[in-house]
């Protein structure tokens, strides 16, 4: 063989090395262990370690109960579910926040879903509490969670229900005068008059 | 019981007549427990209730909801402190603080020892105030009057103390993120302190004899609204309610934040986890309270700056923090207090997230421990487990 002859694409990607991912390594710290003995139970998840006494995991949506019915075995509470509206990726962030009462250690379970058709499955049968989370979170921005029965209006009116107020889209003014009409001069249009 | 049931043919003859007779059980009734009444503070409980006995309750909150979370968005990060303290009235403190808190962690500012320490001493001054108000409460409740009476007027000397610090009264809006908004006013409102802080010490005594250990008090919580550690581990009940339990999880001493790592203290813990349990546990943080507001005291404010040094605080309004997000959370009176915000690089947060304690002990517990209770227990349970409604509303 012509030594001066280039390899052909096919003995390159022969001979090319496989690209292994490379992964953050995990600290030598009871948060680093604890993030790894979770991701070897759960391979499809993503685990990190933020700082002292915070880790982090990203899970699929399709796999979050799964993961947090093993993660309650070491969190034992769920401190509450915080959805988070990105809009211009037309998603909703759900983060899951544990606190694990024997370690002494915060995670955040994150997990996104598309903002049309959110759908979710209730964790209420890991922590009978998600049941008020679940309810705040689908009133304020119309996420379903599939078996929990008390979805329906909580905290607001009926006549609020429906629109989701804590969505990115849900403009607070033209709602308010719509509602308010005429009585509602509170407000300058102008805004010259506004301090912020 | 009598069978009241409608005859079938009566009922039909009814409905020709365009009337509908549904059957009565005579003795089960809905009873709508506030949003008015004393006990519930703005907070309204549906009872069906079977004689005296409740068999259900539905909690019916929203009679508070002030949309802080969408006000949030829609403000400066500096601005919002006067906003968020309003969550729970009682501690106002503890939302600045969580708030600050979570905006530090995000700038990655480390707050100057100074603030920290005036921060401490704030939070602690706020327990005091907020334990002042429930004794005002449930004294209220189970028709001590005296000991609440008492209670109102203590509390005033903390107002006092706060009004000359950061001058307001009830809302401080005094932590900001990066620091305290200004200095302490100097010895002299030390000197005041520590002589309120002795004085208190010796009207725990006065509150011992009038009502934690009295009999009425005895009488009426012992037994009421027991609830068992795996119950209260599964709905995330914390603070004195889970110390009742049995378990010793306080903020301070698992999760610690400013100067606490360097305090003594203790977490008292009861196992029996009723009323009473929860009440005693309440007694005994008071005094592990003034024990912490001593030892600052004794540690002297710490020399240096009460703010950090950043060029962006010129520009308060226009301030930015970099994108992220963080989670901080401090011990209330009520239990664990959480704050969640994110940055996405604006100069408003994109998302502020609260955990109020009683979102979880307010709603699904308070349904539960309310099933077979009596209707006169229903303000003990309410005080004992520390509701604060606009915890859920916001």
């Amino acid at each position: 063989m012509d030594m001066n002859e280039k390899p052909k694409v096919e003995e390159k990607v022969e001979n090319a090395q496989p690209v292994e991912e490379t992964k953050p390594e995990l600290p030598d710290t009871k948060e680093g262990k604890l993030v790894k003995e979770l991701i070897d139970k759960a391979p499809y998840a993503e685990g990190s370690v933020r700082r002292e006494r915070r880790v982090e995991f990203k899970v699929p949506a399709e796999r979050i109960h799964e993961f947090l019915e093993l993660a309650s075995e070491k969190f034992e509470m769920l401190m509450q579910i915080s959805t988070v509206d990105w809009l211009k990726e037309g998603e909703f962030e759900l983060v899951y926040q544990l606190w694990s009462v024997s370690e002494g250690i915060h995670a955040f379970v994150r997990t996104r879903v598309p903002r049309d058709n959110a759908k979710l499955p209730t964790v209420m049968d890991i922590w009978p509490v998600a049941e008020t989370y679940e309810r705040e979170a689908h009133e304020f921005f119309g996420i379903i969670f599939e078996g929990n029965p008390r979805l329906g209006p909580f905290i607001l009116e009926p006549r609020e229900y429906e629109k989701h107020p804590l969505r990115k889209d849900f403009n607070t003014l033209s709602y308010v005068k719509t509602i308010y009409g005429e009585d509602f001069d509170r407000y300058d249009e102008s805004k010259t008059n506004y301090v912020i | 019981m009598a069978n009241l049931e409608v005859p079938k043919e009566l009922r039909e003859e009814a409905k020709q007549h365009d009337m509908y007779l549904h059957p009565i059980d005579k003795d089960t009734y809905e009873l709508f427990f506030g949003p008015q009444h004393m006990a519930t503070e703005n907070f309204s409980i549906i009872l069906k209730v079977d004689g005296n006995r409740i068999e259900r309750a539905i909690v019916n909150p929203g009679f508070l909801h002030r949309g802080f979370e969408k006000l949030a968005e829609q403000r400066p990060y500096f601005t919002n402190i006067a906003l968020i303290l309003r969550i729970c009235v009682p501690e106002s403190d503890v939302p600045e603080n969580i708030y600050s808190m979570a905006v530090d962690e995000i700038v990655g500012w480390e707050v100057p020892e100074r603030a920290q320490w005036i921060r401490t001493v704030v939070l602690e001054m706020a327990r005091m105030s907020a334990w002042m108000f429930w004794i005002m409460g449930f004294g209220n409740e189970i028709g001590l009057y005296t000991a609440g009476q008492w209670a109102a007027a203590y509390r005033e000397r903390f107002m006092r103390l706060y009004e000359e610090l950061t001058g307001g009264r009830v809302y401080h809006i005094y932590t900001v993120p990066g620091g305290v908004r200004r200095d302490i006013p100097g010895d002299k409102w030390l000197r005041q302190l520590r002589d309120t802080v002795e004085y208190i010490k010796g009207k725990l005594k006065d509150f011992d004899e009038i009502l934690f250990d009295n009999y009425i008090t005895f009488e009426r919580t012992e037994g009421v609204g027991v609830m068992d550690r795996k119950f209260a581990l599964k709905h995330a009940v914390t603070g004195p309610n889970l110390r009742a339990v049995g378990v010793p999880y306080d903020v301070r001493k698992d999760d610690p934040y400013y100067l606490y790592p360097e305090l003594e203290f203790e977490v008292p813990v009861l196992k029996e986890g009723d009323s009473l349990a929860r009440t005693l546990v309440r007694r005994y943080e008071m005094e592990q309270d003034l024990y912490i507001l001593e030892q600052l005291l004794d540690m002297g404010p710490p020399s240096g700056p009460y703010m950090v040094k950043d060029a962006r605080l010129k520009a308060l309004p226009r301030f930015k923090p970099p994108k992220g997000d963080a989670y901080a959370h401090v011990e209330s009176t009520k239990g664990d207090f959480g704050a969640y915000v994110v940055s996405d690089g604006t100069h408003k947060p994109y998302r502020a997230h609260f955990r109020g304690p009683s979102q979880s002990h307010g709603v699904t517990v308070l349904e539960e421990l309310l099933k077979g209770a009596r209707i006169a227990d229903v303000p003990v349970i309410l005080k004992t487990l520390d509701n604060c409604p606009p915890d859920i509303d916001r």
